[in-house]
Formats: structure tokens, C-alpha cells, sequence
């Protein structure tokens, strides 16, 4: 069995009513499924507005979509009743894009990394930060940082915080969504790392959601394209993708720059004013 | 000097120079039954319109009663009370602002919809009505604009609930496993909070002047109770013979308001409010919305 089954899920947004007539309706997602292993990490790429991530939205229970069944560890998790749905929300973590606005400002690290601990463990003070300092150690900082606040910490550490807080209960999934879009290359390559080294030392599963075709090649196992709503290309082995012949995926295959600027098919003069 | 004040306008000077003296006008307050040299309600016609003297440092009104000690324990009623309305009208906005910006729908609509009736009425008009339902009296002052004021904090923590709730922390505390009322209180509540220090010091000064002017009117604290308000009410009748008895209170109003306006400018600048909430426009509406109250 699967660790996540999605089925057929569709979903509309309704723009807000007007005075006389009421709102029109967009789809977003259209007979979307697939199927995540255990152990695996699906890359779903798509351009801006393909419905990723109000696809990421709909797995982690945020909306409820109009169509479909999620069904994750073999129960529906919007059909689950309170008690399933809360130890099924437990395994079922998430990285935002925005690092800033993903924790809180007003309060420290040590306090965001604890949340997902108190609201399932008790725990008491001493274990509860000791648990987070070994979370900031896995992440890749340093323990005492678990006193400083939000503003004190660069993009990528933030990010790392988000990560700490989102592996604090050793979930089974975790859906990130757009996780490393917002770093610069040099943090995006130290983040991916560290989050294949997690993958393989708690044995998660990703469903890991972006526009970068690299950064999809290098940490997935699988790949899936969307385009307006739907899954136009999946490939269980990621160096199939190349042979697709979709317009959406050659989209994305021709939006990546080659390493040199010599190759870029600009001129050699104008590579080197640039 | 006026030019001096405005070009340190905020500055910290001057901040702590206004929350020093209102700090030592608080005390006194406090302090009023042991310090002012008489009873304040105490008649005296042997004295009366007095000139400053020993016994009476500010001499004595027609009845003959301390202007001193009748300033002193007035303090106490507008400083108190003004407190007491900001702190219960905030909690009310607080509460329903909150509530209405987090769970939205039908509540959200029925509840701003009201919000905005009365807010569409000047709240010295809608208050004056009120009062006059309510009958006159202090406690009914208070009720009064505790029920008129805390619509606009609904709406100003409305706005900053709705803006807060599209975060993605909320989004990630709900995945965590939080319970909507921690969401509220631990990551809501915190975080519409800063402001709250500014809009203080800028409603103490307001709500001051109201209960002046509504006591001036005769709705409010009723005599012989000394209060600003109406002892400027009962010194008008001097102003030609005694004029410093509608002068004293007059004055003083005039200060505390100036130096609270003072202190709440230099408060916003000092603690980023107005680059962090201003930007957004709530503290900006907020204080528009108050200026042409």
C-alpha cells in the first residue's frame, strides 16, 4: 500500500460575488492522482498558476477540494473523525517557500521548534530543549541558537528552522512547497543536501513542489509535470522526462540556462558586456 | 519655542520629559487625599473667589472650595476614567475584531456591517445619545463610550487578523497540530498587539477631552463631584471677574493631551510601529478614522 494515494481530486476557487451577480468559478485542479511510496520523493513540477501548490494545500488538509479523496496511510483524511485525523495530521508535515512569513516573529526558535512537540508530546522543559537542540543539530545549527528570535537569522538558517520543526515529530511525509525557490544557489545546494541526508536518516517521504527542474533531478525519485490544473507527464524513473514530448514539459526544459553563457545563444560579445 | 517643540517633534527628549510629567500628574492623583490641603466638595462662603493665598494655593472658587484640591481629585476622575475606557473599549475591540478577522463568514459580515453603522455617526453625537438615554451620570459617560469606541478597535484588529491569517506560520501552527484557540492566542493576539501602546497614549488624550467635554455639558459627573469638565462648566460664569477658574482645568486639559499626543508620536517612532503598521495602513486608518471622529 501507498503511503499517499491522491484520487481524481479536482478543485474550483470562487472569485468573490459581486453586487448583482454572483462569482465566477476557476478550476484549479482537474482529475488530479498519483501515488507517493514510502521512503520516496515525488518532484511536481509545473509553472506558476499549474495548481501546485493548491494541490500542496489539499494534501496537507488546508482545503478541502470539491472532488477526490486523499488518502493517506490507508485513511481518508477528510473523512477521518477528530482523533484519526489528528495522529494522521502528525505524519504529515510541511516546508513553505517563504521562510519570513512561515514563523512566527514574536517568538524565539526554541519556541517554533517546540510547537508540533507540546501539541503532541508532553514533555517536560528540560526534555523539550533538549529535543530541540538536537533538531537544530540535525539541521545544521548550532544548539544555543534556540534563544535567538526570527529577524536574527539569515534566509537559509530560517529555512533550516522550518525544517527542524517539520521533521520534530518524525513524520512520514513531508510536502514542500517551494522549499528551496527563495535561496540563493549556493544555500539551495546546502538545503537539497540536507534534506536527502534526512530523507535517508528517518526514512521520509517528500512531495517535494517547484519550478526548478535541477534542484526536482537532484533530490527526487520520481517526476510529475502540471499544466492548467492537470498531471500531463509522470515518470517513475526522472531521466524519463527528458524524452517527453509535452509542450509544458519542453516549457521547462527550455527555461533552464545552460552553464555557460557561451551556450546561452547569445553572442559572445553580448555574453561578455552582461 | 513652538519651533524648537516641532523640529524635536518625537524626539526622545521630549518623549521622556512628557512621561515624566505625566507620571508625577498620575501620582499625585493617586495621592490626592493625602496631599490636597482641603475637601475638595467642602463649601466655604467666608472664601469665596478667594485670591491665591497660603491656605488656598489657587484660591477658591464662588463657593469658597480649593481650586487645588478640586484639580487634584478632577484628576482622578479624567485620568482614571479615561484610562478605564481605553482599557475596556480596547478589550471589547480586541475580542470581536479578532474573532470576526479569524473566522469570518456570515459572523465577520453581520458584525462589520454594525461596525460601520456606527461608526458612521460622529461618536461625540452617537455618545451624546446615548447619554441621553442612559440618563446622566459618570458610570453612564463611561458605558457610553466604551460602546462607541470599540468598534473602531474591532475594525483596526479585523484588518490586522486578515492580513495576519494569509501567513503561512498560521498555516504551519495548524498543520502542527495547534488548536485554533492557541493559534489565536499564541500566534493571533501576539502580534496585533504593538500598536497598542501608541493608540493608548493617543485615546487617554482623547477620552480626557470627552469626559471634559461631555461634564462640561452637564451629562457627566454630576456637582458638586470636582471634575475638569464641569468646573469649567461652573467658572464660566466668572470669566470676566475670575477668569482663572475655568483657566486652571482648561489648561490642564490642554497640557495632558498635548504631552499624551506627544508621547504616543515619539512611541511610534521609537518602536517601528508606524513603519510596521503604518505601511499596512491600519494605524494610519486607525488614527485618520479618529481624527475626524
Amino acid at each position: 500500500m501507498s503511503l499517499l494515494q491522491v484520487e481524481n481530486i479536482s478543485h474550483t476557487y470562487r472569485s468573490s460575488n459581486r453586487l448583482w451577480r454572483s462569482g465566477s468559478l476557476t478550476t484549479v485542479l482537474s482529475h488530479v492522482s498519483f501515488e507517493i511510496e514510502r521512503g520516496q520523493c515525488l518532484g511536481l513540477l509545473g509553472s506558476s498558476g499549474a495548481g501546485k501548490s493548491t494541490l500542496g494545500k489539499v494534501i496537507l488538509g488546508l482545503e478541502q477540494p470539491r472532488q477526490g479523496r486523499i488518502i493517506f496511510q490507508g485513511h481518508d483524511l477528510y473523512y477521518a473523525d477528530t482523533r484519526a485525523a489528528r495522529q494522521l495530521r502528525r505524519d504529515l508535515q510541511v516546508v513553505f517557500q517563504d521562510c519570513y512569513s512561515s514563523v512566527n516573529p514574536r517568538m524565539s526558535a526554541e519556541q517554533i521548534i517546540a510547537e508540533p512537540l507540546n501539541n503532541y508530546e508532553k514533555l517536560t522543559r528540560d526534555e523539550g530543549k533538549r529535543r530541540v537542540g538536537e533538531l537544530l543539530e540535525a539541521v545544521g545549527l548550532k544548539a544555543d541558537d534556540m534563544r535567538k528570535y526570527p529577524h536574527a537569522f539569515s534566509g537559509g538558517q530560517l529555512q533550516r528552522i522550518n525544517i527542524a520543526r517539520a521533521i520534530a515529530l518524525k513524520p512520514k511525509l513531508i510536502v514542500l512547497d517551494e522549499a528551496v525557490s527563495s535561496l540563493d544557489m549556493v544555500n539551495q545546494t546546502r538545503i537539497l543536501s540536507l534534506l536527502s541526508e534526512l530523507k535517508a536518516t528517518f526514512g521520509l517521504s517528500y512531495l517535494f513542489i517547484t519550478h526548478d527542474i535541477k534542484a526536482a533531478h537532484v533530490i527526487s525519485d520520481s517526476l510529475a509535470v502540471m499544466d492548467k490544473g492537470q498531471i500531463v507527464e509522470h515518470c517513475r524513473d526522472k531521466s524519463g522526462l527528458a524524452d517527453s514530448a509535452h509542450p509544458a514539459v519542453r516549457e521547462l526544459f527550455a527555461s533552464v540556462l545552460p552553464e555557460h553563457p557561451r551556450d546561452r545563444g547569445l553572442g559572445r560579445e553580448s555574453a561578455i558586456k552582461q | 519655542m513652538i519651533r524648537a517643540i516641532r523640529a524635536n517633534f518625537g524626539s526622545p527628549q521630549i518623549a521622556i520629559a512628557c512621561a515624566v510629567v505625566l507620571l508625577a500628574l498620575f501620582l499625585l492623583t493617586v495621592l490626592a487625599p493625602w496631599i490636597a490641603p482641603h475637601d475638595p466638595i467642602q463649601v466655604n462662603l467666608a472664601h469665596k473667589l478667594s485670591p491665591p493665598s497660603w491656605e488656598y494655593p489657587l484660591g477658591t472658587d464662588h463657593l469658597g472650595r480649593c481650586m487645588l484640591s478640586r484639580l487634584l481629585y478632577g484628576a482622578r476622575v479624567s485620568l482614571g476614567f479615561a484610562s478605564l475606557i481605553f482599557i475596556s473599549s480596547l478589550g471589547i475591540g480586541l475580542l470581536i475584531g479578532t474573532l470576526s478577522g479569524y473566522i469570518g463568514g456570515w459572523m465577520d459580515y453581520v458584525l462589520m456591517r454594525f461596525c460601520e453603522g456606527v461608526m458612521a455617526f460622529p461618536s461625540l453625537v452617537l455618545v451624546l445619545g446615548l447619554v441621553g438615554v442612559f440618563g446622566p451620570g459618570l458610570a453612564q459617560v463611561v458605558l457610553a463610550m466604551v460602546l462607541v469606541q470599540w468598534v473602531y478597535y474591532a475594525r483596526m484588529f479585523r484588518g490586522m487578523v486578515i492580513s495576519l491569517k494569509e501567513r503561512n506560520f498560521i498555516a504551519a501552527a495548524r498543520i502542527s497540530g495547534s488548536s485554533q484557540w492557541n493559534i489565536i492566542r499564541r500566534h493571533i493576539i501576539p502580534n496585533v498587539l504593538p500598536p497598542i501602546v501608541v493608540m493608548g497614549t493617543l485615546e487617554i488624550g482623547w477620552a480626557i477631552m470627552d469626559i471634559a467635554a461631555l461634564s462640561f455639558l452637564g451629562l457627566g459627573i454630576q456637582p458638586p463631584s470636582p471634575e475638569w469638565g464641569s468646573m469649567i462648566h461652573e467658572g464660566k460664569a466668572y470669566i470676566r471677574s475670575n477668569p482663572e477658574l475655568m483657566m486652571y482645568p482648561g489648561l490642564l486639559i490642554l497640557l495632558i493631551v498635548v504631552m499624551f499626543n506627544l508621547l504616543g508620536e515619539a512611541l511610534s517612532e521609537r518602536l517601528g510601529v508606524k513603519k510596521r503598521f503604518g505601511k499596512d495602513g491600519e494605524l494610519k486608518w486607525y488614527r485618520r478614522s479618529r481624527y475626524w471622529k
